[in-house]
């Protein structure tokens, strides 16, 4: 039995609920609210589109770049104007009803309900999943056409209330709509590197990095509102400007932080936006003319497949890779309006525009059965035509390094061919961000590190916390890679260490060793363990790793010795073979500590006397157990960052230890204790030098 | 001749350049003409449909996917035995990534991409392995110019 949610999309949804929602207010007698256009504007949009910059996959983006282009611009005035023409004819043949509307009208009309709407089709397509050619083809589409839609209506508001229209006019017109678009552009390009050097100076303020991304960007929207230039394309300049600067510079916490928040806000923005429609159909006058209405829609939906079908015959001229006539007909059929048609429209002064109500009425129906319909049609029938879909894989490093070689490959082969495509000026641009803008906008030294560099510490953390998370022993990559973690800075590091390539016997060996003594490890919180306490599986895998350990070692050492975890982890059995030279390890965490402000969050200082004493009581003879559950949770809750240093001491001294190679596996692995395994992540992001 | 390729600006900076110049010259020799130019370019051409049709008996056309692939592979595999070991791993990715980075840093990647490529185990990654990591890059489209437009 398909469930609801299968066949209708939420968007859909949220309207019938927001209908329901309006119909009980008024059936209570009260006013329901209006979607008002400033909030609309101001409060919900920015989040939405905000996140869509901020994750805009650029790859696919700019390759596509100049079809996008032409859809948005192009096939807008097409729609616009092809739309306004037909309207104006039906309105003078249409009747009494109908005939005082002026082409002026019409054409506002028709350039307002043309837009394609970035919140509906990002809420539609995302739940088809098809794939990102044509996902990002559709999109940017909608993002980009606001340039348009904005120069438009502001055109045509104006001219409607001039008594008469010069040529002079609509020369400016057109001249403002470059202005609009590259002004709008500008306007974001300035505030993202404005945001990029910000969070370059931010290391010791860490907590407020997200906040400066926000700002920045909502700031780009107003700034742009206000002159009248394209705000969408401001907000999705700067995203996309700041994004990679940005991220070199902050915290892991930060980053995770800003992804979350932009993913809730844009959420939230999109149900709230689809009620508030849902609500206002109920809430506002309507003025149902059943010719305009069904002219309308009808109009509508021949002007965008007239018009992608077009543009693609001329686009496929140009392109590599043809849009065949499925993909076509999805891009048509992908021509979702939505909120922010209904907001102009809203916004339209009732003066001017006697026939408001009218065109409101319109544009909701347009609304509902663009969402309606062709949001509930459009995934059978991806299914129904076989479309390819998204494809659900993680990027291997295998992927990056060949497609950097490519691109190396191709920018060479262009260079001979003396052909300046794509590729020459990726690479142009390429060299002159890696000389002049990486150094003046990214902290320190992780100016310099090379993309392929920075994508595989990303892929060896992310691999790390989902070792730790899944708590178990999974596949492990190659023991030397978290050492590579590490070394950010290689100089500053001996490059004595050895690190050899672990053949898969012993690999095998080791993790069979390990399985079989370590249990249960605990799930380990991660980057946020500062914030959280320690919960109760943590006690469970606690206990039962004492358990282990217990029974593991012959035991004349039943004595409660709450010292450090790391001390006794020393000790036990499991660990020996692995931690054998640990112990002289064990002894140097201080001149080590140096090297791992890095790796700590909180300062390590107050810290680190801690652990000189709590490993200097080692010798004391504890050997024991470790501490009783309680204690240890304490005792993990308390120095939850500390730990750490033995932890690295490992990795730090070279090649004291028998073993190294164990150790470095067991560095990997979510071994017992506060191991702080995302901190090894930390250091990927050196906070200060 | 080799000299007249590197006197191209571009690709005395492009960290391939040199790999790609010598992929133009078959083997042996040390000049190039005209021909021997096109057909290393052709590998470039972009994919067309109807191609495929006609060709089925045939030799594939040198810009089919795979030998667009072929032709990558030997860029890497320098000793042209059929798989790319270690170390000419690791010689492509010092040049990609120049000399900050130290030298186990690159083993370690190296390493890395050997083994998630790898399926026969033998710790290098054969033409057919090559193929498979690349299956999800779009390699019709990244590997195609458009000439003469």
């Amino acid at each position: 039995i398909p469930s609801v949610s299968s066949i209708v999309p939420e968007s859909c949804l949220l309207i019938v609920v927001g209908l329901l929602v309006g119909g009980l207010i008024k059936g209570v007698g009260e006013k329901p609210p209006i979607l008002k256009s400033d909030i609309f504007f101001l409060f919900l949009l920015p989040p939405i589109i905000l996140d869509a910059g901020y994750f805009l996959p650029l790859r696919p983006f700019t390759e596509n770049l100049g079809t996008i282009l032409i859809f948005a611009v192009v096939g807008t005035l097409w729609n616009a104007f092809f739309l306004g023409g037909l309207m104006y004819a039906v309105c003078q043949l249409g009747g009494p009803g109908l005939n005082h509307i002026g082409l002026l009208a019409n054409l506002l009309f028709g350039s307002i309900i043309s837009a394609v709407d970035p919140v509906a089709v990002l809420a539609v397509f995302e739940e088809i999943h098809i794939n990102e050619l044509l996902h990002i083809l559709v999109f940017g589409e909608s993002l980009l056409n606001d340039a348009v839609t904005v120069v438009l209506y502001h055109l045509f508001e104006e001219f409607a209330s001039f008594e008469q229209v010069t040529i002079l006019d609509i020369i400016l017109g057109f001249l403002s709509f470059f202005v609009v678009s590259l002004g709008g552009v500008l306007v974001g390009v300035i505030y993202g590197v404005i945001a990029a050097f910000t969070s370059r100076f931010t290391s010791h303020i860490r907590v407020i990095e997200p906040l400066f991304v926000f700002l920045y960007s909502y700031m780009a929207y107003l700034s742009a509102e206000l002159f009248h230039l394209s705000g969408i394309m401001a907000l999705i300049a700067a995203g996309v400007v700041m994004r990679p600067y940005v991220e070199a510079n902050i915290s892991h916490k930060s980053h995770t932080t800003i992804k979350y928040f932009l993913k809730m806000w844009s959420s939230v923005s999109e149900t709230l936006i689809f009620i508030f429609l849902g609500v206002s159909t109920v809430a506002g006058h309507h003025y149902w003319n059943w010719t305009f209405v069904i002219s309308t829609l009808f109009f509508c939906l021949i002007a965008r497949v007239l018009g992608v079908l077009v543009l693609t015959w001329f686009i496929n001229k140009f392109r590599i890779v043809k849009l065949t006539p499925k993909d076509q007909f999805i891009i048509a059929y992908g021509g979702l309006r939505g909120a922010i048609a209904f907001s102009l429209g809203y916004l339209l002064d009732y003066q001017h525009f006697g026939m408001r109500d009218m065109f409101l009425t319109a544009i909701i129906t347009v609304i509902f059965f663009t969402v309606f319909v062709q949001g509930m049609t459009i995934r059978p029938l991806v299914d129904l035509l076989a479309v390819k879909k998204k494809q659900e894989t993680k990027r291997s490093i295998n992927e990056e390094i060949h497609t950097q070689f490519l691109d190396h490959l191709l920018t060479g082969i262009e260079d001979i061919c003396g052909h300046y495509g794509h590729h020459h000026w990726k690479d142009k641009l390429n060299r002159f961000n890696k000389k002049y803008v990486k150094k003046c906008l990214i902290a320190g030294e992780r100016s310099k590190e090379p993309q392929l560099i920075a994508f595989y510490h990303k892929m060896e953390m992310k691999q790390a916390i989902e070792l730790v998370e899944s708590g178990g022993i999974g596949k492990i990559p190659s023991a030397v890679s978290t050492v590579s973690i590490q070394n950010i800075n290689p100089q500053t590091l001996p490059l004595e260490r050895v690190l050899p390539a672990l053949s898969k016997d012993k690999e095998e060996e080791i993790r069979k060793i390990l399985r079989t003594n370590l249990q249960k490890t605990r799930q380990r919180l991660r980057s946020y363990n500062r914030h959280t306490l320690v919960a109760d599986p943590y006690e469970e895998a606690w206990n039962q790793m004492l358990l282990r350990r217990q029974k593991a070692r012959q035991l004349e050492q039943k004595m409660n010795n709450y010292l450090t975890v790391p001390a006794h982890r020393v000790d036990s059995p499991t660990m020996s073979r692995a931690r054998i030279g640990s112990d002289p390890l064990a002894y140097e965490p201080k001149e080590d500590s140096e090297n791992l402000p890095i790796i700590t969050i909180d300062p390590a200082s107050p810290q680190s006397p801690e652990s000189v004493e709590l490993m200097s009581e080692e010798p004391k003879g504890c050997s024991g157990l470790p501490p009783s559950p309680e204690e240890d949770e304490e005792g993990l809750v308390m120095r939850v960052k500390e730990p750490s240093s033995p932890g690295t001491d490992d990795v730090f001294t070279p090649g004291n230890s028998d073993s190294p190679s164990n150790q470095r596996m067991l560095r990997c692995l979510s071994d017992p204790g506060p191991r702080p395994e995302p901190e090894e992540g930390e250091p990927f992001i050196p906070k200060g030098q | 001749s080799r000299e007249d390729f590197q006197r191209i600006p571009e690709l005395a900076i492009n960290p391939l350049g040199d790999r790609i110049i010598n992929a133009f010259f078959p083997e042996g020799e040390d000049q190039v003409n005209f021909r021997g130019f096109m057909r290393t370019l052709a590998h470039f051409r972009p994919i067309e449909d109807n191609e495929k049709s006609k060709d089925q008996n045939g030799p594939e056309p040198l810009n089919s996917r795979s030998n667009k692939l072929h032709f990558a592979f030997r860029l890497y595999d320098l000793d042209k035995d059929d798989k790319i070991s270690r170390d000419e791993l690791l010689q492509v990715l010092r040049m990609m990534v120049g000399v900050n980075i130290s030298d186990e840093q690159l083993g370690s990647i190296a390493d890395r991409t050997i083994q998630e490529a790898d399926q026969d185990g033998d710790s290098a990654i054969s033409f057919a392995e090559f193929v498979k990591v690349l299956e999800k890059v779009d390699v019709e489209q990244k590997m195609s110019i458009r000439f003469l437009h």
